[in-house]
């Protein structure tokens, strides 16, 4: 795990693409405290940071092959790599160290960019080639790790893992673009490949960038999700199924508890975070060490079914406890540490913080577990809507026109959301789209300034990846459907976005294995009934896992996770929220509507719905990720 | 063989599907063979045959019937001449229910459609559907036409649908004596045409627009000319005013053929970042020009524009807008290269294609 950077520019000198590439990787320092270097060569320079997780004595990068052809920088972990170096050893590579990254560099020198498909893991990493003088880049499947990328005023392209160190190349303007400040509050983050600022891109999941001599850039996809249906692969029967499955999911932990530092987990008391950190106990030779995050506020914490979690797999548990006033205390660094605003993820932030003081360098989490295993209410409540969709579009255009004027009206959000799937939505795919919204249309556009309003419904209400995500889906049942939209929108540009800059900001290596390219492979062809009962949540998984899951916490509801945000807002946050939404604050945003957005906060504090805090706290987040300082 | 031809219009008005539609009537006259018969009806244009249709016809051309907007004309004149054909071209899917009631009066009949763009990138009413899946083939202008209808409709045969790119007309090639047009010396020229109609808001003038003030920074004498009508125009020259850019925009209105060659010939390349061109056939225009384009990562275009001539951007990023014009400028495209890229989308390998689906 390590923060990578990179210039391509034959108009500039080393030195000045060194001084570029010495500032970013300065920046993100907090990615790799190991280590460091640089390399030049042709019109490229290298930087990275390096956090030692494999072979820590060894490993040292740039690392460039032996002939000097090949020289790469790379962010992540290839959990595979002890299988595949035999086969790369009988293609005439002698192994110098026993680190990953070495074994990633000589896949590419032996297969080219064919490499990505054997690969294993979380990655984010460049090549250079003397030989071609051209320069790839590519980042793993489900979007694990980052990679950012920009052309640069005047000629070249820089690249980096955080955007923040992209800025601090000081090449790039730092202008937030409206168009994404728009399209942050429809979707709790600006969905790549666009970012919040203007000129700054996100290379999408499963992508790879390629720059050839000329230095003309090329982005193009080298992972798309499995076909639906696959005769012979899936399971002939429920028993069957669950047999597979547990068998995948003792190699996916077995996979990603690879490391030559201490691994952890984080409990949450939740089915996923469980059955991961029942599993690593299980085949741990120490005591696995387990961190929770608690909160005084009873309702909110998942407290005891953590504690009976850790005390069945005889784990050391270490509980953190969240307070509002601790939050408010820490919302500068935290606002620091992000590179494009987000109403989510701090309890990464702790959790991380805990972990890395309580000595681990790894630890793993359950994130993903509700993408494929049919977690969230999107999966039971969308086919349902998508019922009634043929039978509303008979109803005569007035009066369709008529009651989505009624819903729009209403004050609740609900309705609102409603309306914008009946105005909007035409096939499930649409309401995939639409139902991860944070803000209604209605909403959203009337806190947009004018200009960025015209962008906004430009752009249109759908997610601006509709189309390409439908195409990839031809033939795929409505749990797939539902499922690859949770995967590539809100897990890719809001949870693993999230949880790889809170983690990194603390120097810890987060671990996803339910996010495992093997284990969806598997997962996907299997037929819908046996993933997923809308009368009883995460089935197969504690059917896989019966022997190692407490039974109270296989047969509990789902919790859903949130903070306590609705209180803090009105408490110890209340500061904080007074300043982001006061008249000096709101004039560094002048692509919002700054009456409406400082009355959507005044409505709150007054004692509107508490459901709507999230929407109040996405919209706080963004003013207040303008406010920052010019060089956070 | 008797092949009957449905089309909205082909005369009445310079629409993109009336354009291609007239290509198909060409097509099929030609390759009919002796003893063939070739009927056309067509809703919107008037009885009678409009003076331009001998450059798109052959002796083959049987009956020719302009409907005048009468809706019930065209259902008798189809099912009329639908008993005697052997198959059917539909131009537009609100006329395949038309076919598919023909082929209730002749069961020897095959239909076709001809799938174009927006019109059929929508869930489909039950009699549309019926009418899909009782279609012998459906031809599609590009790819993402056929994923979208495929999208919608997934009951359909994905055999059925074949890709059938559009094509240029012949007469409209360069012509020697193309004059190159007297406008104030600019660098670079860009040039955009399409119907500026508020209802195809999604074509990107205003992009282009708001564009412009970023690719000034870099070229202070770029000049956007802009070939069209519509009832958009009003509000794009306000957002041009706006912006203080209206001094490097040309609107010119709608113009004869001659001054659109004259356009073609002396820009130095051509835009249009439209989110939904189900083909976009002024690009192929701009292209027997040599001229390199510009598009949008959306719809067909990514299939007729690659980076050999031109350059694609996302929808509505004005950043990378200006970026892709300033680049097209630093990184001339070879307009030999352009041309011959317009070779494979000639009218002659059309008519191949079409023959090989239609048989």
């Amino acid at each position: 795990m390590c923060g990578i950077a990179g210039f391509f520019s034959a108009t500039r000198s080393p030195a000045e693409r060194e001084a570029a590439v010495g500032r970013m990787v300065q920046r993100q320092a907090h990615r790799g405290p190991d280590d460091r270097g640089t390399f030049s060569a042709g019109p490229v320079t290298l930087g990275m940071c390096r956090l030692a997780i494999i072979d820590p004595a060894n490993g040292h990068q740039p690392m460039s092959s032996p002939d000097g052809r090949f020289t790469i920088v790379f962010n992540g972990a290839i959990y595979n790599y002890r299988e595949l170096q035999p086969s790369l050893t009988a293609g005439g590579w002698q192994f110098r160290t026993n680190c990953d990254t070495e074994v990633l560099l000589a896949a590419y020198a032996q297969h080219g960019p064919a490499c990505l498909k054997h690969l294993r893991g979380m990655f984010a990493f460049a090549v250079w080639d003397e030989r071609e003088r051209t320069l790839f880049a590519a980042r793993d499947p489900m979007g694990i790790k980052p990679l950012y990328h920009a052309r640069v005023p005047g000629g070249g392209i820089l690249f980096a893992s955080e955007i923040n160190a992209l800025l601090a190349s000081n090449l790039l303007p730092r202008e937030i673009d409206p168009a994404s400040a728009g399209e942050y509050l429809a979707w709790f983050s600006v969905p790549a490949p666009r970012t919040i600022y203007r000129g700054i891109a996100n290379l999408p999941p499963g992508h790879a960038l390629a720059i050839d001599a000329l230095g003309r850039a090329r982005t193009q996809s080298w992972w798309q999700l499995p076909p639906p249906v696959q005769p012979g692969r899936a399971a002939g029967n429920y028993q069957d199924f669950v047999h597979g499955l547990r068998h995948q999911l003792e190699d996916t932990i077995r996979a990603h508890r690879v490391a030559d530092v201490p691994v952890g987990a984080f409990l949450s008391g939740g089915m996923d975070s469980t059955v991961v950190a029942g599993l690593m106990a299980r085949g741990s030779r120490h005591r696995l060490k387990t961190f929770s995050l608690i909160f005084g506020e009873a309702e909110f914490s998942e407290q005891g079914p953590a504690r009976l979690a850790a005390e069945a797999f005889g784990t050391e548990h270490h509980e953190e406890l969240l307070t509002g006033s601790r939050v408010a205390a820490d919302l500068p660094r935290i606002l620091a540490s992000i590179d494009q605003p987000t109403g989510d993820g701090i309890n990464t932030w702790y959790a991380s913080q805990a972990a890395r003081q309580g000595g681990v360098t790894v630890a793993l989490s359950g994130l993903g577990g509700d993408e494929l295993f049919g977690g969230y209410p999107s999966f039971r409540d969308l086919p349902r809507l998508e019922k009634i969709l043929p039978w509303w579009r008979r109803v005569p255009g007035r009066v369709r026109g008529k009651i989505i004027a009624q819903l729009r009206a209403r004050p609740g959000a609900r309705a609102r959301k409603l309306a914008d799937f009946l105005a909007h939505a035409r096939d499930l795919h649409e309401l995939a789209s639409l139902q991860r919204r944070v803000l209604p249309e209605t909403a959203r556009l009337a806190l947009l300034s004018p200009d960025a309003r015209a962008q906004a419904q430009r752009l249109g209400p759908n997610h601006p990846m509709l189309e390409d995500f439908a195409f990839q889906l031809a033939g795929a049942d409505s749990f797939q459907v539902i499922s690859a939209w949770e995967l590539r929108t809100y897990m890719a540009d809001v949870l693993l976005r999230d949880s790889d800059v809170f983690s990194m900001a603390h120097s810890l290596e987060l671990r996803v294995p339910f996010v495992d390219r093997v284990l969806l492979e598997w997962l996907w062809p299997q037929p819908a009934w046996f993933k997923y009962d809308p009368r009883r949540s995460k089935r197969a998984l504690a059917d896989a896992t019966a022997d190692i899951v407490p039974a109270a916490i296989r047969l509990r509801r789902k919790q859903g996770f949130t903070l306590p945000f609705s209180k803090w807002m009105r408490g110890e946050l209340r500061p904080f929220l007074d300043e982001t939404f006061s008249r000096a604050s709101l004039a560094s945003c002048p692509w919002l509507e700054g009456g409406e957005a400082a009355q959507s906060w005044e409505a709150y504090k007054q004692g509107g719905d508490t459901r709507s805090w999230s929407r109040v706290w996405t919209l706080a987040m963004l003013i207040a990720f303008a406010n920052r300082g010019a060089a956070p | 063989m008797r092949t009957l031809l449905l089309a909205p219009e082909l005369f009445l008005h310079e629409g993109g599907i009336a354009r291609i539609m007239r290509l198909y009537l060409k097509a099929l006259c030609e390759i009919a063979e002796p003893g063939d018969q070739v009927d056309c009806v067509v809703l919107n244009d008037e009885p009678g045959r409009d003076p331009r249709l001998e450059r798109y016809t052959t002796p083959r051309l049987g009956e020719y019937v302009g409907c005048a907007r009468g809706k019930r004309r065209f259902i008798t004149e189809t099912v009329r001449l639908g008993r005697r054909a052997d198959r059917l071209v539909c131009s537009h899917l609100h006329q395949l229910s038309v076919a598919w009631l023909a082929r209730r009066f002749n069961r020897d009949l095959r239909y076709f459609l001809v799938a174009h763009g927006i019109e059929v990138w929508r869930p489909y009413s039950l009699m549309e559907r019926r009418a899909l899946l009782g279609a012998h083939r459906i031809l599609c202008i590009s790819e993402y036409t056929r994923r979208q209808m495929l999208r919608f409709c997934p009951e359909l045969d994905p055999a059925r649908l074949i890709v059938v790119p559009n094509t240029l007309d012949p007469h409209f090639a360069p012509e020697l004596n193309d004059q190159v047009s007297t406008a104030p010396f600019a660098l670079p020229r860009i040039l955009t045409v399409g119907r500026l109609a508020s209802d195809d808001a999604y074509k990107g003038f205003d992009t282009l627009i708001e564009a412009m003030p970023l690719l000034r920074r870099e070229h202070p004498t770029a000049r956007l000319r802009v070939v069209g009508k519509g009832d958009d125009l009003p509000r794009l020259t306000a957002l041009a005013a706006r912006l203080g850019v209206s001094g490097s925009i040309d609107f010119l209105g709608p113009i004869s053929d001659e001054a659109l060659r004259a356009e073609y010939a002396a820009c130095d390349l051509f835009a249009l970042p439209s989110r939904k061109e189900g083909f976009g056939l002024v690009y192929l225009e701009a292209m027997t020009y040599g001229k390199p384009c510009l598009g949008a990562r959306a719809g067909g275009t990514p299939e007729v524009i690659n980076s050999a001539v031109g350059e694609l951007v996302d929808y509505g990023n004005l950043f990378d807008l200006a970026a892709a014009i300033a680049d097209l400028v630093r990184h001339p495209r070879d307009s030999e290269v352009v041309r011959r890229h317009v070779d494979s989308f000639a009218f002659p390998a059309f008519q191949r294609r079409l023959a090989a689906v239609l048989s």
